[in-house]
C-alpha cells in the first residue's frame, strides 16, 4: 500500500537522522570514499564528482564539557558539538574533512578536528567570500574551488572530468528539486504531510548519498501529490534561524497543548539548504557552481550587500511569509551566535509591516523542553485566543 | 513552612453563600501561589515554597483552604499556571503565565496598563498587553538572564541578610562597585572577590542591584516600553530593583496596591481566566 | 624543626572560612565558619572553634599562615598571620599530609575548582583552574539542595536514589540550574534532577581537571568531597581512580598550617 510505503520511507529517513555517524560509517564500510563537512556552502558536487559522498557533521546532542578546553565557553553550543564529534572519535573513519570558510564559532570547531582529533592529514579549508554580493565574488570563488578540485584530484589521485561535475550538478540539482516539490505540499490548507516529517527528510538529505537520497524521495513524492490531507487544522507557523538539527523540537511541536502546523522551516538544515540551483550545461563548470552557491539564501554570517547594509535573506524571508502564510514565527538560533540575532533585528520592522507577530527561542546541545513548551504555548494562545474575554 | 510562606483569607466572605468558586494556582521555579475566588471576589490566597512541583500545587492548595472549611471538591473550576502546570493535576485548563500575568495585571492596575514586567524567581518576561488584559506579545529573557530572583536569595543567604531586606540595604550606597551586568554568574562571582578589597558589604550589594536591574532593563528594551507600566513577581518587592529599573528606562511604574502581593498576580490572572471558563461552560 | 610547636592555618574561601590546628604529623583540632561578607571576622570563629575542639589556647600558637582567595585579607589584626601562602600551594601539601602518594588534587570549591599536580615533597608541577564561566559550582550545589528541599548531605542521598539518566545545561550553574527546575516541573522525579544536577558539577571539574595529566594517586579537597553521589560521578568522567581523604574540606588549612616550617 502506498500509504504503509511512504511510511516506511518517513522512518528510513528518521533512523538516518537519529544516528547519521552509523550511516555515514555504512558507507565507507561499502568501500566507499567520505567527507565529512560543516556548512553548506562546502560545493559537495565537486567532492561528488570526485567520487566522494559528503556528509554533514551536526551536532550529537549531547551534554559534555570537554570541549571547553578547546573552544571559548562564549562560542555557541552547535560549534562545541561539532568539535566534540571529532574528539570523540565519533568520525575517525573519515577520509576527509571540509569546511568553506563561514562564521568564526564553526571556524574552530573545524580547527579542533585538525589539530586535536587527527585530521590534519586529511583536511580542507574552502576560503569563500564574506560579502559575496560583489563582483569579485564569483573569480574569488572560481578561483578558489580550483584549488578544491586540484586537491581533491591530488587525494583521490586521478582528474576530475567535466563530465563527472557536470553528471554531479545534476544529481544534487534534482534533489533540490524533489526538496522544493515536498516542501511546497505545506502551502496547503490541508497537506498531506506534516512539517516536521517534510524536514525529517531535508535533515536526512544532508546527511545521505544524493541518488540514494533521490530515489526514496522520489518515490515517497509520487505517493504523497496525490494523497489526501492529514486534515489537522492547526496555527501555521514558520520556524526561522541558524542550524536546527533537532527532531525533539520539531517533535515538541507537534505534541503542544495547541494544534499547530509547522509550514515553513527557514535555516541552512532546512530550506536555505536547497532553494537555489546550479545552472547546468554551461562550459565553465566551477563557475557555474559558483553562481550557483552566490544565489543561495545566504547565511547571515555572509549576507551584507555592500553600499547599502541590505540583507539579502531579508527579501527571502519577506517572500516566504507571502507565499506560505505563517500566522507566527519562531525564531530558533544559538545562544552566543552573533550573525541570527542581528538578522532578527533587521528582520523585526518588516514581521511588524506584515503584521506577523514572533517569538524569540534560544538552542543548545539539549533541548529545555519546560522553557520551550511555555514560550510556544503561550505565543500560540496569543495568536488564536483561548480564553474567553469577559 | 519558611518565613516566606503565607496563607490569609477575606472573613469577610462567606463561601457557603457563593454561586461559584474557582481558583489559580501558580507553580513557578521557586514559589507556588494560589488565589481563591469567590463570586470574583478574592477569598483566600497562598504562598508555599517550590519543590516537587505536584506536591507543591496541592501543598499551595491546602494551604489556601485551611481554616476556612472550604474543600477542593466545592471548587468549581481551576486554571494551572507557571513552569509547573502540568504537574497542576487537579486544574481543568492550563494556560501561560504570559496570558495570565496581562489579566491579573490589568484587573488590579486598570485598563491603563500596556506593559507588565513579571520579574519572577526564575526568568523574567515583558508582556504587552491591551486595556482588556490580553496579551498581544511577550519577550522572555535569554538564558544569560536566567535565575536573578533565586539569585537574590542565595545573596541573602550568603550575607546573612533576609531577603527582605536586602533591596533597602541595596538603596544606602551612593558609591558602588561596576559589576559584570550580562550575567549573573559573572556578577555573583565578583561580587564575593569584592571582598579582597576595601568595598563594604553593603556597597557590593548595591553594585549587585544595580547590575542586575541593567539587565532586566535591557529585556525590558529590546520588548518595547508602553506606558502604562506595571512590575509583578518577587522582584517587584525589591526597592532597590525597581528604582534602578525606573531610572534607566525613565518610566515609573504604576505604584503598588497595598492590598496585592506582586507575587500573587498571576495566580490572580489565573483566578480570573478560571471564572471566564466556568461561565462559557454553564 | 621542631615538632612539639603548634601551628594554624586558616583558609579563607569565597563562603566558608576553614581553621586548623597541626602538630608535627599530629591534627589537634579544626573549624569553620561561614565567610559571610566579613573575612577577619569569620577566620576569628573558625579559628576559635578550632582552638576549642584541639583544647589548645591562642597563647599556644606558635604561628599562624594563611591561604584560600582572602589569605591577605585575614592578615588584618587581631588574626596576626605571620604568613600567607597561595592555594595551590596550600592544596598541594595538604594533600600530601593526609595521603603521602597522593600526586595530583581537585579542589572543588564553593566558586572556584582547579587542580594541582605536585612531586613528593610537594613542588608545584603543574596547576589549573577554572574559565569564569564555570565559576560558582559549590554554590550551585547549595542551591539546588535548597530548590529541592534537602540539607547538603540530604542532596546527596537524593540522587544516590536516581533511576533515570537526565542531562541539564553545560553552559553554567546559571542555565543549569534554570533546566534543572525545568525538568522538576516536567514532572521528573527529584532524584533523577539532583543526580543529573551533580553530573553538571562533575562535568565542568572533570573537564577541566583532564586537560592535566593526572597522576595517582587522584585525590579531592574541599567540601563537595564529602559528597558520595558526586563521588560515584567523578572517577568514572576522569576516567580516573580517586582516593577519597579524610577532612578533604580542611586540606587547604592543613597545607597552610605546615607551610609554616618553610619560614626563614
Amino acid at each position: 500500500m502506498a500509504k504503509k510505503g511512504s511510511d516506511t520511507i518517513i522512518e528510513r529517513f528518521r533512523s538516518v537522522i537519529e544516528n547519521p555517524q552509523g550511516y555515514a560509517k555504512s558507507l565507507h564500510e561499502q568501500g566507499k570514499l567520505v567527507a565529512g563537512y560543516m556548512c553548506t556552502h562546502v560545493p559537495e558536487e565537486i567532492l561528488y564528482a570526485a567520487g566522494i559522498v559528503p556528509v554533514r557533521i551536526l551536532s550529537p546532542h549531547v551534554s559534555q564539557a570537554m570541549t571547553r578546553s578547546y573552544i571559548h565557553e562564549t562560542y555557541c553550543s552547535f560549534s562545541h558539538d561539532c568539535a566534540y564529534q571529532g574528539l570523540s572519535h565519533n568520525y575517525d573513519f573519515l577520509d576527509l574533512i571540509t569546511t568553506s570558510s563561514s562564521c568564526i564559532h564553526m571556524g574552530e570547531a573545524f580547527n579542533v578536528w585538525v589539530r586535536f582529533a587527527g585530521f590534519a592529514g586529511k583536511s580542507y579549508l574552502i576560503p569563500y567570500p564574506h560579502i559575496i554580493e560583489t563582483k569579485p565574488a564569483a573569480s574569488f570563488m572560481k578561483e578558489s574551488y580550483g584549488e578544491f578540485k586540484k586537491f581533491l584530484e591530488g587525494f583521490v589521485k586521478k582528474p576530475i572530468t567535466d563530465e563527472e561535475i557536470e553528471k554531479a550538478i545534476k544529481v544534487y540539482n534534482h534533489t533540490r528539486r524533489l526538496l522544493k516539490r515536498l516542501w511546497e505540499l505545506l502551502r496547503r490548507e490541508n497537506p498531506p504531510i506534516t512539517g516536521p516529517d517534510v524536514a525529517t527528510a531535508t535533515l536526512a538529505s544532508q546527511f545521505m548519498d544524493k541518488l540514494e537520497f533521490n530515489k526514496l524521495l522520489e518515490k515517497f513524492l509520487k505517493g504523497l501529490e496525490a494523497a489526501p490531507g492529514k486534515g489537522k487544522p492547526g496555527v501555521r507557523l514558520m520556524v526561522s534561524g541558524g542550524a536546527c538539527d533537532d527532531i525533539e523540537i520539531l517533535d515538541l511541536l507537534e505534541h503542544l497543548d495547541y494544534a499547530v502546523n509547522l509550514i515553513f522551516i527557514d535555516s541552512c538544515t532546512a530550506t536555505r539548504y536547497f532553494w537555489f540551483e546550479i545552472p547546468e550545461g554551461r562550459a565553465d563548470k566551477l563557475t557555474a557552481i559558483a553562481e550557483g552557491y552566490i544565489s543561495r539564501i545566504p547565511c547571515p554570517s555572509k549576507d551584507n550587500v555592500p553600499g547599502t547594509g541590505e540583507k539579502k535573506r531579508l527579501r527571502y524571508v519577506q517572500q516566504f511569509i507571502e507565499e506560505f502564510k505563517p500566522e507566527g514565527i519562531v525564531f530558533l538560533y544559538q545562544r552566543f551566535c552573533s550573525p541570527q540575532p542581528h538578522d532578527i533585528v533587521a528582520l523585526r520592522p518588516i514581521l511588524d509591516k506584515l503584521g506577523v507577530p514572533s517569538i524569540d527561542l534560544e538552542l543548545d546541545s539539549t533541548v529545555p523542553v519546560t522553557q520551550f513548551r511555555t514560550q510556544l504555548e503561550a505565543f500560540l494562545e496569543i495568536l488564536k485566543p483561548v480564553v474567553p474575554l469577559e | 513552612m519558611s518565613e516566606h510562606e503565607y496563607a490569609s483569607v477575606n472573613e469577610k466572605l462567606d463561601w457557603k453563600k457563593a454561586r461559584v468558586i474557582v481558583a489559580g494556582v501558580d507553580v513557578g521555579a521557586v514559589n507556588s501561589k494560589t488565589v481563591i475566588l469567590v463570586d470574583g471576589q478574592p477569598y483566600a490566597v497562598s504562598q508555599v515554597a517550590t519543590r516537587a512541583p505536584k506536591e507543591s500545587a496541592l501543598k499551595v492548595m491546602n494551604a489556601a483552604l485551611a481554616n476556612t472549611g472550604l474543600t477542593q471538591d466545592k471548587i468549581q473550576y481551576t486554571v494551572g499556571t507557571g513552569c509547573g502546570r502540568t504537574q497542576v493535576t487537579f486544574a481543568q485548563k492550563t494556560i501561560s503565565e504570559i496570558v495570565c500575568g496581562a489579566t491579573g495585571a490589568v484587573h488590579v492596575w486598570g485598563p491603563s496598563v500596556r506593559t507588565v514586567l513579571d520579574a519572577g524567581g526564575q526568568s523574567c518576561r515583558v508582556i504587552h498587553c491591551t486595556d482588556k488584559g490580553k496579551a498581544t506579545g511577550f519577550l522572555w529573557n535569554d538564558k544569560c538572564a536566567a535565575g536573578i530572583g533565586r539569585s537574590m536569595e542565595a545573596f541573602a543567604d550568603l550575607i546573612k541578610k533576609e531577603l527582605t531586606e536586602i533591596g533597602d540595604i541595596a538603596l544606602q550606597s551612593e558609591q558602588f562597585p561596576k559589576l559584570s551586568d550580562f550575567c549573573s554568574v559573572y556578577a555573583q562571582s565578583e561580587a564575593l572577590d569584592l571582598m579582597r578589597t576595601k568595598v563594604s558589604p553593603e556597597e557590593v550589594i548595591t553594585g549587585y542591584h544595580r547590575a542586575m536591574a541593567r539587565r532586566i532593563s535591557t529585556l525590558v528594551s529590546r520588548a518595547g516600553m508602553k506606558k502604562d507600566f506595571v512590575i509583578i513577581g518577587g522582584l517587584a518587592k525589591n526597592p532597590a530593583i525597581v528604582d534602578a529599573l525606573e531610572n534607566t528606562l525613565k518610566v515609573h511604574r504604576l505604584a503598588p496596591k497595598p492590598e496585592w502581593d506582586p507575587q500573587v498576580i498571576v495566580a490572580f490572572g489565573a483566578a480570573l481566566i478560571a471564572n471566564a471558563f466556568h461561565k462559557r461552560q454553564g | 624543626m621542631n615538632k612539639e610547636k603548634i601551628f594554624a592555618g586558616i583558609d579563607a574561601g569565597h563562603v566558608r572560612t576553614k581553621a586548623v590546628l597541626v602538630r608535627g604529623k599530629e591534627i589537634l583540632g579544626y573549624g569553620s565558619a561561614a565567610t559571610g561578607f566579613d573575612a577577619v571576622n569569620a577566620a576569628q570563629e573558625a579559628l576559635t572553634r578550632a582552638l576549642e575542639a584541639a583544647k589548645v589556647s591562642r597563647d599556644d600558637v606558635a604561628g599562624i599562615v594563611s591561604t584560600g582567595i582572602f589569605r591577605d585579607v585575614v592578615k588584618a589584626l587581631p588574626i596576626a598571620v605571620q604568613r600567607t601562602v597561595p592555594e595551590y600551594m596550600a592544596d598541594a601539601k595538604g594533600a600530601l599530609f593526609l595521603n603521602k602518594n597522593s600526586r595530583t588534587v581537585i579542589d572543588i570549591g564553593a566558586n572556584v575548582h582547579k587542580a594541582v599536580h605536585y612531586d613528593k615533597d610537594g613542588n608545584l608541577l603543574d596547576v589549573i583552574q577554572n574559565d569564569k564561566c564555570a565559576d560558582g559550582v559549590g554554590i550551585f550545589y547549595t542551591t539546588m539542595a535548597k530548590a529541592l528541599g534537602v540539607s547538603e548531605e540530604g542532596l546527596s542521598e537524593l540522587a544516590l536514589a536516581s533511576t533515570k539518566q537526565l542531562s541539564v545545561a553545560i553552559h553554567c550553574a546559571a542555565s543549569a540550574e534554570s533546566e534543572a527546575i525545568g525538568l522538576l516541573c516536567q514532572g521528573e522525579e527529584a532524584a533523577d534532577v539532583a543526580d543529573a544536577s551533580l553530573r553538571f558539577i562533575v562535568e565542568r571539574v572533570a573537564a577541566m581537571a583532564s586537560t592535566m595529566p593526572l597522576e595517582q594517586e587522584v585525590v579531592v579537597a574541599g567540601g563537595l568531597a564529602k559528597c558520595k553521589a558526586l563521588m560515584k560521578h567523578l572517577p568514572v568522567l576522569l576516567k580516573q581512580d580517586v582516593t577519597l581523604l579524610n577532612l578533604p574540606e580542611y586540606v587547604g588549612a592543613i597545607g597552610a598550617a605546615i607551610s609554616y616550617e618553610g619560614e626563614k
